[in-house]
């Protein structure tokens, strides 16, 4: 009784506040009609693409979702500057102009020591990070994958001397034996890209291990034994399609610290100077004045384009990582 | 024609360091075909491993294991590929035992392939699996996180129906499922072992599923079995 007499006194207090309101809720409602029939329409038309053309963009929807998708657009932003440089780089990186020149409109970033347009370098550069990042997280995912998939399928004496192999590996310093290796041999990205490849596997050997150590006992891949079906039939099509999403992540953050340490390296001046790298740029903006003359357009983009790309792909990885381990809790592994 | 071990022993974690923990000593039994040998006993008194062991999944520390007559460790490989497919072994878990990311009707053809059955046979093969095990075909497009716990087991054994097996370990097949499923899968069970003449060795803690199903039965206690009737 209490509460309805309450109820019913609040009632006529509001009554003339909600006269005077009703032109504001008119508008509103209004606009959430719209709002309705928008989402509406759409909705119809994703619809009508699945039906007709077998176009599931819905399926789409879903698979962006996993990724994070600030990330994914810094990322897909770099992935097209490397694929199309051309396109945003004023000059060749190559052509050279007056040096040491201020940002200006001719030269939106200036132009350097030898005369050559900072922002063409700097656009150029992207395709020799990121190949660089990218193609020695291949190389260290793939023999990561193999040993952390032997060792975790074969166990016994295999495993402890695969993991021997890997801890002993694990405990070499990785930035001094690579600046020495640099040393010794002529610089060359290929090198670059093999050494940094070979030596930053141990970590995805040993998730990929435990993790396979865990799917060999689930029913499926035992009963699988059972049957019959070769080794490497169940490790292709049993273990390696449910690593995938640890595997992921893991190519992604390889990649980011690839990229961290071959800029590290360049700016030791270990690179090759025949391919602009943007940590190549750092190092000459350091050993031919930039710093000096405080030339911030010289060394200051290369550092956040260096920094934002290493953030947008761990980003992502974080971002698949996190969804798949939702997914997981709520059991729907197989979407 | 019957399976049969002899003083099987298993040690776990004997190597370089150590002499290992013993789990089991001298267990001898018989399976034979078209009969259900009952194990039970108190957990970690090595039931599962004794299943595994008998299934090939792993060798026995000791003792010997004679598949109709022939050794099993002296088997030439085209004999104990055979062996591999005519034993085989249900899990207790329904929900892993199929590959989460493939769809059923992958997992069942891959056995066809296996078995190297024609592909044109593929398809009447499986409606006849699903009919023996009662289930409808929707179930062969759906993954496996979209099925419920009785119809995995039920698919885990039509699967391995496929193989057409002499004897199937079954371990603790219905311990992870409510007691109206428990009851369907037994007596599918129980269907298929008189239409087949299946021989199982059947693990389990409920002694009422053990009594429901066999006429043999085995207790496995501080390292040794009693054989009782």
């Amino acid at each position: 009784m209490m509460q309805e007499e309450a109820y019913v006194g609040e009632n006529t207090i509001q009554e003339s506040k909600i006269q005077k309101s009703t032109n504001q809720e008119n508008t509103l409602q209004e606009s959430t009609i719209r709002k309705n029939i928008i989402l509406e329409s759409t909705r119809q038309w994703k619809d009508f693409l699945s039906l007709n053309l077998n176009l599931d963009l819905r399926k789409y929807e879903r698979n962006l979702k996993r990724f994070n998708r600030g990330g994914l657009c810094l990322f897909t932003f770099f992935i097209i500057l490397a694929l199309f440089p051309a396109l945003f780089a004023p000059y060749s990186p190559t052509e050279r102009f007056i040096p040491y020149e201020a940002p200006s409109t001719a030269h939106l970033l200036g132009t350097n020591d030898i005369g050559n347009d900072i922002l063409s370098e700097l656009v150029h550069g992207a395709r020799i990070s990121m190949m660089v990042g990218f193609a020695s997280a291949c190389i260290s995912t793939l023999i990561g994958l193999m040993i952390g998939l032997f060792s975790g399928y074969f166990r016994g004496t295999l495993d402890e001397l695969l993991m021997g192999f890997t801890d002993v590996v694990l405990i070499i310093p990785k930035i001094p034996l690579i600046i020495i290796l640099g040393a010794f041999l002529r610089p060359s990205i290929w090198i670059l890209i093999l050494v940094l490849g070979l030596l930053s596997w141990e970590s995805i050997a040993r998730v990929i291990r435990s993790k396979t150590l865990q799917i060999r006992e689930a029913g499926y891949v035992k009963s699988a034994r059972c049957m019959g079906f070769s080794s490497f039939h169940i490790m292709v099509s049993d273990i390696f399609p449910n690593l995938f999403h640890v595997l992921l992540p893991k190519f992604m953050l390889a990649t980011a610290s690839a990229m961290i340490s071959e800029a590290s390296l360049s700016f030791l001046g270990l690179g090759d100077i025949s391919m602009k790298s943007w940590g190549i740029m750092l190092s000459f903006a350091f050993s031919r004045g930039g710093f000096i003359r405080d030339m911030w357009w010289w060394y200051l983009p290369p550092g956040i384009c260096i920094t934002l790309c290493v953030m947008s792909i761990a980003l992502i990885g974080f971002g698949f990582e996190g969804r798949e381990k939702e997914n997981g809790k709520r059991g729907v592994d197989a979407e | 024609m019957s399976l049969k071990t002899e003083k099987l022993s298993k040690t776990y974690g004997s190597g370089l360091l150590g002499k290992g923990k013993c789990i089991f000593r001298d267990v001898s039994f018989e399976l034979e075909p078209g009969k259900t040998f009952g194990l039970m006993g108190p957990s970690g008194e090595g039931k599962s491993t004794l299943g595994r062991i008998i299934a090939g999944l792993e060798s026995p520390t000791e003792g010997t294991i004679h598949f109709k007559g022939s050794l099993l460790s002296g088997m030439k490989k085209a004999e104990y590929v055979t062996f591999r497919r005519r034993v085989q072994m249900m899990f207790q878990d329904p929900t892993d035992a199929f590959n989460p990311r493939k769809r059923i009707e992958h997992s069942i053809f891959e056995v066809l392939k296996l078995l190297e059955t024609p592909g044109t046979e593929h398809v009447r093969r499986t409606e006849e699996m699903l009919k023996t095990i009662g289930l409808p075909e929707e179930v062969l497009s759906r993954y496996p996180a979209q099925l419920s716990g009785g119809q995995l087991q039920r698919l885990a054994l039509g699967r391995i129906l496929l193989l057409e097996p002499e004897y199937i370990v079954l371990d603790e097949p219905t311990s992870a499922l409510d007691v109206s499923v428990q009851a369907q899968i037994l007596h599918l069970l129980k269907k298929v072992q008189a239409e087949q003449g299946i021989g199982y060795l059947l693990i389990s803690h409920d002694e009422a599923v053990v009594r429901f199903m066999s006429g043999k039965m085995g207790i496995l206690e501080n390292g040794k079995l009693k054989v009782v009737n």
